[in-house]
């Protein structure tokens, strides 16, 4: 393996390669950081392209976009709150109030170098493990996604701010979730009759509307107070720092490859799971939102893990892991490949370069990374009379090119005003997305568990895996409940 | 009365003159067709086999009729609003609709409300074929898979993708024939389903034999009944659905379709234009390369039209009786 692997080494490093390689990243940087651009659209618009290269190229230059965007979508999350892919919704939660508090450069070094790490970290599994790797994906099936998905719910008892509005903004996520056909039965719920409707609320234009034009409306509206940015220093390589967020980063990297390599299930799935048990786990849960450099390394780390781990069940079975690898799968297809269980054996040599190429990828994010965030953060010396029209046109551009669809704009726009009424409640918005990511796996694979069980719901404590995790969900529930409950009681006494 | 002959025959006149110039203008149009660069409308998500369908067309097309092409994709709705938007666009042949059999599946489900009124097929160019696909360890054939569902009922689960999709209809025509007690559980992509099946979580699916020969050489899954009159030449050891006397055929297909408005003549010109397209060794490569050529895809606006009527009568008894 150590062969195939320095065989493909020597492949990136090939002129013509190493050239298609680092254009591929600066494609993926600059797709990845206009909210709206995401993976998937730049790999749909580069595949006719790749038709005339030898597959091998045309992998390595996918692969790489692929790995560069979800990469770049933290530089306008942590300084416009406009998430330039939906990979790196979490990343504004707590990048933007750094950036508020004029720290937009701590926040971009904390989140370059998370990102590195966590792509390393998912490339080095991908690498190692990928056979291993992929028999394990398949003993999870619906048991077992429900209980992740109840695993991740369970944090709103776990997040800062009022518990009541936590419940109600995640209710509300669950509810625009069910919206459009029943993904069992078919059915329509709450379509009113609109075909639109039909395929459900797109998680852009929930994002976009409630992050970014709710941050312009507040900006326009001079309701913000912005710490005067002169110059943003990028500083990667913090000790200080590196030692406060490494055991966020190690946990988080490692939940992202898990979550990643589960077929269906995405980066930003990975993303928020991560920063749940990153407040979790905190000391300190009440700084989360606030600017917490744990709440940027924890979701970077795993986004970009998870963008890695995806590869896994793609290579190893010809399964994709998210939706840019099954946009990847199709070109494998176009090109006469067949990803399957022999295309490991089969198609080594491709494989390994592929692998080599996001390796590669991975360090020309360290170290490109910085000239190019340089350019952006110089646009926020630009008057926001100027840079806030335009942040709202690249959100209209972004959402409209996700389906086609100008009603998609306009529900962007409609949760734009939401979340800017909501956020002057003092809303978490976090518990929303929440809600909107994990509701319908939860639903549907409930509902997928019963009719394999028939019924029964033993088959959740049948099956190891999905009883450990709802056993672990029942507890910290139950702790996050009891724990303040018992501090009441306590203060209570000690007032007596 | 004379005034109101005169403004009859007047009027007569200017109908005949109507008609004629409605009549010139579209065989003109036929001639010229077409005036104005070509939309594609991909009722499909980016990058799967319809996508990859039409944008194999698409230079091979521009090449025949000398024009440009864009392709757009409108996945929203099992693609019902391409359909919507093709029925809707000005019926001079200028909009294309490039469809699989969702498009009859989902009207057969009330969920695509454009029905075969409003649409017209153009041709029918893919034709995969359906399989009955299961882990081989499980069920080394189909005798074996066959006692195990009579002998155990109701405990065999079946996996597809959606509650109105190609694969749950052949679900569907194959439990109506065989008689077999076996549930089905939808799944959101069809990756989730083959991880399920390989993972032995559930007993089986349906699907293309094209997708699935990368897993019979590992032995991971394998196709063990073909929906098919006689064997494919390449898997000669697989039964078929007619061999049982069960007279289930149909597969997944990709056509095109245009408005249902659209004159006779442009149609014909259009339909011409793809079987030169689809007999060109080009395409022929592309149908190798990804395994569609087991069967004859291609089927002139006639036929298709009858076959999709047949099918549709076929699913909406299907689903009534489910």
């Amino acid at each position: 393996m150590l062969d195939s692997f320095l065989n493909g080494l020597a492949v990136v490093f090939q002129p013509m390669n190493f050239l298609l390689l680092t254009s591929a990243v600066f494609i993926g940087f600059i797709g990845g950081a206009l909210p709206g651009i995401s993976g998937v659209i730049l790999v749909v618009i580069l595949l006719p392209v790749t038709y005339g290269m030898d597959p091998t190229a045309a992998f390595m230059l996918l692969t790489a976009i692929y790995g560069s965007t979800v990469f770049s979508g933290l530089i306008t999350a942590i300084l416009y709150r406009a998430p330039g892919t939906p990979e790196a919704v979490m990343t504004a939660f707590d990048g933007y109030p750094m950036t508020q508090q004029g720290q937009a450069g701590k926040a971009l070094g904390i989140g370059v170098l998370s990102s590195a790490i966590g792509g390393l970290v998912g490339t080095i599994a991908l690498i190692i493990f990928t056979p291993v790797l992929a028999s394990f994906a398949l003993k999870f099936s619906s048991p077992e996604y429900f209980a992740l998905a109840v695993l991740g719910l369970t944090v709103v008892a776990s997040l800062g701010g009022r518990l009541i509005y936590g419940l109600i903004g995640a209710c509300l996520g669950l509810f625009i979730a069910t919206i459009g056909f029943d993904p069992l039965t078919g059915t329509s719920r709450y379509t009113f009759g609109s075909l639109e409707l039909a395929e459900g609320v797109g998680l852009i234009p929930v994002i976009v509307g409630l992050f970014a034009i709710s941050e312009v409306m507040k900006r326009a509206l001079g309701e913000e107070t912005h710490q005067p940015l002169k110059k943003v220093s990028i500083n990667i390589f913090d000790m200080h720092i590196l030692r406060k967020i490494g055991v966020t980063l190690s946990r988080s990297s490692l939940l992202g490859v898990v979550i990643g390599i589960l077929p269906g299930i995405g980066a930003s799935t990975a993303a928020m799971v991560s920063y749940s048990e990153a407040v979790r786990w905190s000391k300190t849960p009440e700084q989360f939102g606030k600017g917490a450099p744990e709440g940027i390394a924890a979701p970077e780390a795993a986004n970009n893990a998870a963008a890695m781990g995806a590869l896994v069940p793609l290579f190893a079975l010809g399964i994709p892991g998210s939706g840019t690898t099954a946009i990847i799968l199709g070109a494998f297809i176009m090109h006469g490949l067949q990803p399957g269980p022999m295309f490991m054996v089969t198609s080594s040599d491709l494989v390994y370069a592929v692998f080599a190429g996001l390796f590669i990828v991975n360090f020309m994010i360290l170290l490109f990374s910085k000239p190019f965030i340089a350019l952006f953060t110089r646009l926020l010396n630009i008057p926001y009379s100027a840079l806030g029209p335009i942040i709202v046109m690249c959100c209209i551009i972004g959402t409209y090119s996700v389906r086609n669809s100008m009603f998609d704009v306009w529900l962007m726009l409609g949760f734009g005003v939401l979340g800017y009424l909501l956020e002057k409640l003092k809303f978490p918005l976090v518990s929303i997305i929440l809600g909107l990511v994990l509701g319908p796996i939860a639903e549907s694979e409930l509902r997928r568990t019963l009719a394999m069980s028939r019924g029964d719901f033993m088959i959740f404590f049948e099956r190891p895996i999905s009883a450990t995790l709802i056993v672990i969900s029942l507890l910290l529930l139950t702790a996050a409940i009891v724990v303040p409950l018992r501090k009441r009681a306590k203060l209570k006494a000690a007032n007596k | 009365m004379l005034i109101k002959q005169s403004l009859l025959a007047a009027g007569s006149l200017g109908l005949a003159l109507v008609g004629y110039a409605s009549v010139t203008i579209a065989s003109d149009t036929a001639e010229n067709y077409p005036t104005k660069p070509l939309q594609f409308l991909v009722a499909a998500g980016a990058g799967g086999g319809t996508d990859n369908f039409a944008r194999t067309v698409k230079p091979m097309l521009e090449e025949v009729l000398d024009t440009r092409v864009t392709v757009v994709n409108l996945p929203s709705a099992s693609g019902a609003i391409a359909h919507q938007r093709t029925a809707n666009s000005e019926p001079d042949g200028h909009t294309l609709d490039f469809a699989s059999s969702t498009l009859v599946t989902s009207l057969a489900a009330g969920q695509n409300p454009t029905g075969l009124d409003e649409l017209t097929p153009v041709a029918r160019m893919q034709s995969d074929v359906m399989t009955l696909i299961v882990d081989p360890e499980k069920y080394p054939d189909f005798e074996s898979f066959r006692k195990h569902a009579e002998e155990n009922p109701g405990e065999v689960i079946i996996g597809g993708t959606h509650a109105a999709s190609p694969d749950r209809m052949a679900f569907l025509s194959f439990r109506d024939a065989s008689g077999l007690d076996i549930n089905f559980i939808p799944y959101d992509e069809e990756g989730s389903v083959s991880a399920n099946v390989m993972g032995g979580n559930i007993d089986g699916m349906f699907g293309e034999i094209s997708s699935t020969l990368s897993y019979m050489e590992s032995g991971e899954m394998m196709p063990i009944l073909v929906f098919a009159e006689e064997r494919l030449e390449n898997f000669p050891d697989i039964p078929t659905t007619v061999e049982h006397g069960w007279d289930l055929t149909d597969g997944n297909e990709r056509g095109i379709f245009v408005n249902a408005d659209t004159p006779e003549a442009i149609l014909a010109k259009i339909e011409a234009s793809m079987k030169e397209v689809y007999d060109s060794d080009a395409y022929q490569e592309y149908e190798e390369r990804v395994n569609l050529h087991y069967r004859e895809g291609w089927l002139g606006s006639e036929d298709y039209r009858q076959q999709l009527e047949k099918n549709l009568e076929n699913y909406k008894r299907l689903l009534e009786e489910n």
